[in-house]
């Protein structure tokens, strides 16, 4: 049942209610104290079927029956989107009149709108006797994942609005009016935005469909399993469908506190990478070539390296990747502090140091704002992160505020496309400075604020200025507490682009000083597949354990093949530090296993057996580490006061930086290739091809071949 | 049926008055089931709470390994690719799949087998009460996921010409 509530974001979402609530929260605002919550809306009771409801002010009579139970056809209004109004939709028989009978070789046959209502309300047979046929459109090319079946479009408009209003591609549009109004990028292009994927699900109609997914399963085939999407650390809530043993699709899952109802395109369209690459079997080195072993000859070897590698202490490192599960972060972390090391590394550059913010307390590192926060931010400052291609899903909720509110951002880092408009700041440490000493007309802006919002990129962490920056960060917001650090509202957030970053911050899987500046005789990489291969020792003894043939796995003098996210219901924490159950969908393949059971398997065999047996045991660990591993869908917010000693730990811990001057970089170049598992996708590859490289990716398939040479 | 009962009382604890009417009533049946010495009860012995649920596991024949296996109580999202909402309102459990062999791809026909007997079952009820009676009926330990998180602002038509005093953000080519 649909529950309407006032929104959460900033108060002009509706016509009639924005002039009743902006106007004297703009021209009273002194009046108004900014603790306070969205002006109280009236309520309006209506009956609708005999059933008494009420919603708020402003609603649709649509959203009202909705409420009542009662659900009212629909094509063009969706719940997220502006209103369209294209009513001659209504009429079945007008949208048969020139929609093709084609349902059995449509790929939204099962799970279509327009199939569902002509079986309920159409007529059983057609009145429709055109000489001239139907109309016949031209199909469009939207590049290589939306396949489009321009004869089928209903014109509701969907695809046009979100392009618009949530991916920010206005090249999307519509030409001609009346039976003769197209769908189109008015210029042969494609629809470049790393939310596309989304159209495929607006459309209710089948012109608009997934073109790696085209023709490879029925809806009513696919099996669902609830799940959580790694590919970034925003923990998009994911439909994994899969038949048998192969995932098929990759489906958003609404959760407004979350990713609404948008996932990104490599969320989305990476699944076919989990088909390539794949680690199998257990693998030794002999020589220069990797054999195949047994589990048991695999974990005995990696037990006897151990102790030829004669590593004692901190010099034995492991590094945790982008993609290792929370369950086996605590597993590994165990393990090695068993073996009397505290050379537990992160993946990514400088990761063989503690970050700079230190990870003993939870808001020096996590999204503390929230990601539905976000909205109700007035000025946001982006220090160092390009959302866009680190947290696509955030990014379109920043678009909204922006499109919606007065919101003003500003940016210090890379130049990038936001998809929103920004006041550029400059590149680097010194434009920081420059801002933190209120010079300029964003900090201005950002002085008047009354909701501000700085959030960090997890690549300052990497930066050789990081410290420095983070320093400057720290001071002017804990100068500014009482607007950034509040009881209601924390505007300190720092953006993780890890899927794992998080939790191993959370379980404090960073190494101890003394253990930093070890020189490992063995490695322990735990899905690490970003490291450069020069800070590996040649002398090493390298493991790898993952999931994917990748980088890590090249290095590696034993491999052991682990489960991908789709294939271990494991614990995820993302960027805000919400913890979220991630479910299997499918069995791992061949002879790999999941992730924690291989470490534990592995330290009874080094002769340090881990205390724990099954899943709940090393779950009751986690919870002895930290309650919020286990907290599931929940968020446990940090208090003012450990907010600000945070703060002051981390300018008192990077109080002796220097400021090199160095230009911050973007971290990502290439949003659809950023861990084993897409840089393993076709889809991906594609992707790169027709939207980074801008290559003339495949025009021919579509433009020159006939729609049944197609099939 | 009597046995049916006497598994309910071994279960239950029943307090003695309870438990001797019970009793009673099976002596009345022509079971040939001896009776259990259920009226001792040693008072040092703390009670486990008293749950109004019947056993149904001991009696349905069901395998000892299920009792191994959490269930999730769940009520399905609304599928993104379609408008409406159904389905959406019932809570239903289902098992996690079987790690390791429990589905492989048939050497005959390339389809997929399973070793699983929970993989084709799909349970629904009413309420998440329901689902959670059910399930501990049967003796199965389970977890409540959280329901979707639904924040729908009012819409309204009028919006798409509301005044913007500012630089004009929004191009539409609607």
């Amino acid at each position: 049942m649909l529950r309407l509530v006032s929104s959460a974001s900033k108060p002009s979402s509706a016509g009639v209610l924005a002039k009743v609530v902006v106007a004297p929260s703009s021209s009273r605002s002194s009046r108004r104290t900014f603790s306070s919550t969205t002006a109280k809306k009236a309520d309006i009771t209506l009956t609708v079927d005999g059933k008494e409801v009420t919603v708020p002010q402003g609603s649709a009579l649509i959203q009202a029956c909705e409420a009542a139970g009662a659900t009212i056809p629909r094509f063009c209004y969706h719940d997220r989107l502006a209103i369209a109004g294209n009513c001659r939709e209504g009429v079945m028989e007008f949208l048969l009149a020139n929609h093709p009978l084609d349902c059995p070789i449509c790929d939204q046959g099962g799970e279509c709108d327009l199939q569902d209502q002509s079986m309920r309300y159409g007529a059983d047979r057609t009145r429709f006797h055109e000489i001239s046929g139907k109309r016949a459109v031209e199909d469009k090319d939207l590049g290589p994942l939306v396949k489009t079946s321009m004869n089928r479009c209903i014109q509701c408009t969907r695809c046009v609005r979100f392009a618009n209003e949530v991916a920010g591609v206005e090249e999307l549009g519509t030409t001609g009016r009346g039976n003769d109004m197209q769908i189109g990028t008015y210029v042969a292009k494609t629809m470049n935005s790393e939310l596309s994927g989304n159209v495929v699900d607006l459309c209710p109609v089948g012109a608009l469909t997934s073109k790696p997914y085209a023709f490879h399963a029925r809806p009513w085939e696919l099996k669902h399993t609830d799940s959580v999407d790694v590919l970034d650390a925003v923990g998009s809530n994911i439909r994994v469908d899969s038949r048998g043993l192969v995932v098929m699709r990759v489906q958003p899952r609404p959760n407004d506190d979350v990713n609404e109802e948008w996932i990104s395109d490599k969320t989305r369209y990476a699944y076919d990478g989990l088909r390539f690459q794949r680690l199998t079997v257990p693998l030794v080195k002999q020589g220069d070539r990797f054999v195949t072993v047994s589990w048991e000859d695999a974990l005995a070897s990696v037990a006897d390296g151990l102790v030829r590698s004669g590593a004692k202490g901190d010099e034995i490192k492991a590094i945790a990747g982008h993609l290792a599960d929370t369950e086996s972060l605590v597993a590994l972390k165990d393990l090695l502090n068993r073996l009397g090391s505290d050379n537990t590394a992160l993946d990514h550059v400088g990761g063989h140091a503690a970050p700079v913010h230190a990870v003993d307390v939870r808001s020096n590192y996590l999204f503390n704002s929230t990601i539905p926060g976000v909205e109700q931010a007035d000025v946001i400052l982006l220090v160092g992160t390009n959302p866009r291609h680190e947290a696509a899903v955030l990014n379109s909720r920043i678009r909204k505020s922006w499109l919606h509110t007065t919101l003003e951002v500003g940016l210090i880092g890379e130049r990038v496309d936001t998809t929103y408009g920004y006041d550029y700041l400059g590149a680097d440490a010194k434009a920081l400075a420059d801002f933190v000493a209120g010079k300029g007309e964003f900090a201005k802006k950002f002085k008047e604020a009354k909701r501000p919002l700085i959030i960090v990129g997890s690549s300052l962490v990497e930066h050789p200025d990081g410290a420095a920056i983070f320093n400057a960060l720290a001071k002017f917001t804990e100068a500014n507490k009482e607007k950034l650090i509040t009881p209601e509202w924390n505007g300190f957030s720092v953006l993780q682009r890890a899927a794992s970053r998080a939790a191993a911050y959370d379980i404090g899987f960073v190494p101890s000083k003394k253990a930093s500046s070890t020189k490992p005789k063995f490695v322990y990489l735990l899905n690490a597949d970003e490291v450069n291969p020069k800070d590996i020792p040649e002398d090493a003894f390298v493991v790898y354990q993952g999931h994917h043939g990748d980088l890590g796995a090249q290095l590696a003098d034993v491999v052991l093949p682990g489960a991908a996210y789709t294939e271990k219901g494991m614990t995820w924490v993302n960027t805000e530090g919400r913890a979220q159950l991630g479910r299997a969908a499918v069995p791992p393949p061949g002879a790999s296993r999941e992730d924690w059971k291989i470490i534990r398997a592995l330290s009874e065999i080094v002769g340090t057996p881990l205390p724990y047996d099954d899943i709940l045991s090393l779950r009751d660990r986690m919870w002895e580490i930290s309650p919020t591993l286990l907290r599931y869908d929940s968020l446990e917010p940090t208090s003012v006061d450990v907010a600000l000693t945070g703060l002051k730990a981390l300018a008192a811990g990077t109080a002796n930086a220097k400021v090199t001057g160095e230009p911050i970089k973007k971290p990502i170049d290439n949003f659809y290739q950023t861990d084993p598992i897409s840089r393993a996708s076709v889809t991906m590859a594609q992707c790169t091809r027709a939207f980074v490289k801008g290559e003339d990716y495949g025009f021919s398939e579509l433009s020159n071949a006939s729609e049944a040479a197609f099939a | 049926m009597s046995l049916l009962r006497l598994c309910q009382q071994a279960v239950r604890q029943q307090t003695a008055a309870r438990a001797a009417c019970v009793a009673t009533r099976n002596h009345a049946t022509d079971s040939n089931i001896p009776q259990t010495t259920e009226q001792k009860q040693d008072a040092a012995i703390t009670e486990a709470p008293q749950r109004d649920v019947v056993a149904a596991d001991i009696v349905s024949g069901a395998p000892k390994e299920l009792r191994h296996r959490v269930v999730r109580i769940f009520q399905p999202t609304r599928s993104t690719t379609q408008s409406g909402s159904g389905k959406s309102n019932r809570w239903r459990i289902d098992w996690d799949i079987l790690p390791g062999a429990g589905r492989w791809e048939n050497p005959l026909m390339g389809w997929a087998s399973s070793a699983d007997y929970m993989q084709g079952t799909r349970l629904s009820f009413r309420t998440k009460e329901d689902a959670i009676h059910f399930a501990e009926k049967q003796g199965w330990d389970y977890y409540v996921a959280a329901t979707e998180i639904k924040r729908i602002p009012p819409k309204n038509y009028a919006e798409n010409f509301l005044y913007k005093p500012d630089k004009l953000r929004l191009i539409r080519t609607k």
